[in-house]
């Protein structure tokens, strides 16, 4: 106390009735900010207590690494798994829609998937082409993008295909090819509904139910040179829509065998588009 | 107490007010890293991985059974961020007869970032850029070569120390990923833990 009194005599009168209004002025705002600010929760408080950022003084800013180096992060397969294990719960707040406690990151014991080669991407059909229908545009979506179709572009209906708009197709294609498959094989085996060679580069789309000249349509899986959407009664089925751009021309004629060309198809193509729809019978 | 004194008194509650007014802002709009409840001071690494976890795209679910990320963290002015640095994939194949002939996150770091919405916190993941080769001759997209891009929301829960991937996370977040234009749906729930300086201490956001 009597060292404080001393410092205070040194200061001008003038500092001093300063220096006291600022100690009013600090005691005032020392309270507020004690008290919490009158708001927020016991969790906001906590989360205002000295951080870990003593300890961590020497890491610098955001993106520096930490000043010694830590462990390892991803460990190697069949790595043993958490370093959770031994901690009892979370000490943080719950978070909205949370439920449970911490469970430890699992760690594969298998090899991580390999990427692609250059060798298949070399021989990989690139879905780059964008295939889409105007006719289906306002129809309901399912997750991961899959198009209900309207009872008009089957069986129930007139059975033929929606107007189809392309875009994409790359410089240099010999010509298109268009299929139709369903997305599970039917007794074992790929069931092709459509398939249709012979379509010029050129062409951005075709208009429900009237082919370009030079197309042909092969015979699909029912045993119909021509297109059929028609799942058994009671059932629901997902087709593919996929468009090839072909760098040489198939020189399929009409009634070909989807079966047969689909391998030279998808061996020559580099670039595809896809679009899935799918219909259900009641 | 004087008029000096009073207005001193008043202008320090002001002063004070002000700061309160400005942390409390702060803390609602931009949840931070925390460990044991402390605020990250420096960078970490967290693992986040997944049991099971689905990418659907034209009709076809692409699971893998070990879903793994690797994120280095920060808080950058009170905001948790960070970078995703890998995404290993473990034993991948789909609902159908299309097999998985590679999968391969590509075009690291995707930048992350938390965010509060609707009193619910979430990371965000920019630049997502995963690429699938599908095979099998019943496949309708036998020799496909898929690449899936763009930004997924997932929700964060400090009680589990993980995040949630789902429909209503990447809608909260306003996050698509797509595969020509197309929507891809992922669903995963990812266990998320600090594998560095903060090893073993309980991750939170706040």
């Amino acid at each position: 106390m009597e060292s404080g009194r001393g410092a205070e005599r040194l200061l001008s009168p003038r500092l001093r009735q300063a220096s006291a209004r600022g100690v009013l002025a600090l005691a005032a705002a020392a309270t507020l900010v004690l008290f919490g600010c009158g708001e927020g929760s016991p969790d906001d408080r906590a989360a205002s207590t000295p951080t870990s950022q003593g300890r961590q003084a020497e890491a610098g800013g955001p993106g520096n690494e930490p000043a010694a180096p830590g462990p390892n992060p991803v460990p190697g397969p069949g790595t043993q798994a958490s370093s959770r294990q031994g901690r009892s719960s979370s000490q943080g707040e719950q978070g909205p829609g949370s439920q449970g406690q911490p469970r430890p990151v699992e760690l594969p014991s298998g090899e991580r998937e390999k990427g692609i080669t250059p060798q298949q991407r070399a021989k990989a059909t690139v879905l780059t082409m964008r295939l889409e229908s105007p006719a289906l545009a306002s129809a309901a979506t399912a997750p991961g993008g899959v198009v209900t179709l309207p009872a008009a572009y089957t069986c129930d209906g007139k059975d033929t295909w929606p107007e189809l708009t392309w875009q994409g197709v790359p410089e240099g294609a010999a010509e298109l090819a268009l299929y139709v498959m369903s997305l599970q094989p039917v007794a074992g085996e790929p069931f092709y509904d459509w398939a249709v060679a012979g379509l010029d580069p050129s062409l951005t789309g075709i208009p429900s139910g009237r082919l370009p000249k030079g197309a042909v349509e092969g015979r699909n899986s029912s045993g119909k040179v021509g297109y059929t959407i028609c799942p058994p009664k009671g059932s629901s089925e997902t087709f593919l829509f996929a468009l090839y751009a072909l760098s040489k021309p198939l020189a399929a004629k009409r009634g070909f065998d989807p079966n047969a060309v689909r391998r030279d198809i998808v061996m020559q193509s580099g670039n595809s588009g896809g679009m899935a729809v799918s219909y259900g019978r009641g | 107490m004087n008029k000096k004194r009073a207005r001193a008194f008043l202008a320090g509650l002001l002063v004070a007010s002000a700061f309160c007014a400005v942390s409390v802002a702060s803390a609602s709009a931009a949840p931070a890293w925390r460990f044991n409840g402390e605020e990250l001071g420096g960078t970490e690494t967290l693992l986040g991985g997944a049991e099971k976890s689905g990418l659907s795209l034209l009709g076809v679910t692409t699971t893998c059974d070990n879903f793994l990320y690797q994120v280095d963290i920060w808080n950058k002015e009170g905001t948790g961020e960070g970078n995703v640095v890998d995404l290993p994939l473990f034993n991948c194949y789909t609902n159908t007869t299309c097999t998985v002939e590679a999968i391969e996150a590509e075009s690291f770091p995707w930048p992350a970032k938390l965010s509060t919405i609707s009193s619910s916190n979430y990371l965000t993941v920019k630049g997502v850029d995963v690429w699938i080769l599908y095979g099998g001759w019943f496949c309708p997209m036998w020799g496909w070569w898929v690449n899936v891009t763009g930004s997924a929301g997932g929700l964060l829960s400090n009680a589990t120390e993980s995040a949630t991937f789902s429909t209503s996370s990447f809608k909260a977040t306003g996050t698509q990923l797509k595969a020509l234009g197309g929507s891809v749906e992922w669903n995963g729930f990812f266990p998320s833990e600090g594998f560095g300086w903060n090893r073993e201490e309980a991750l939170s956001v706040s």
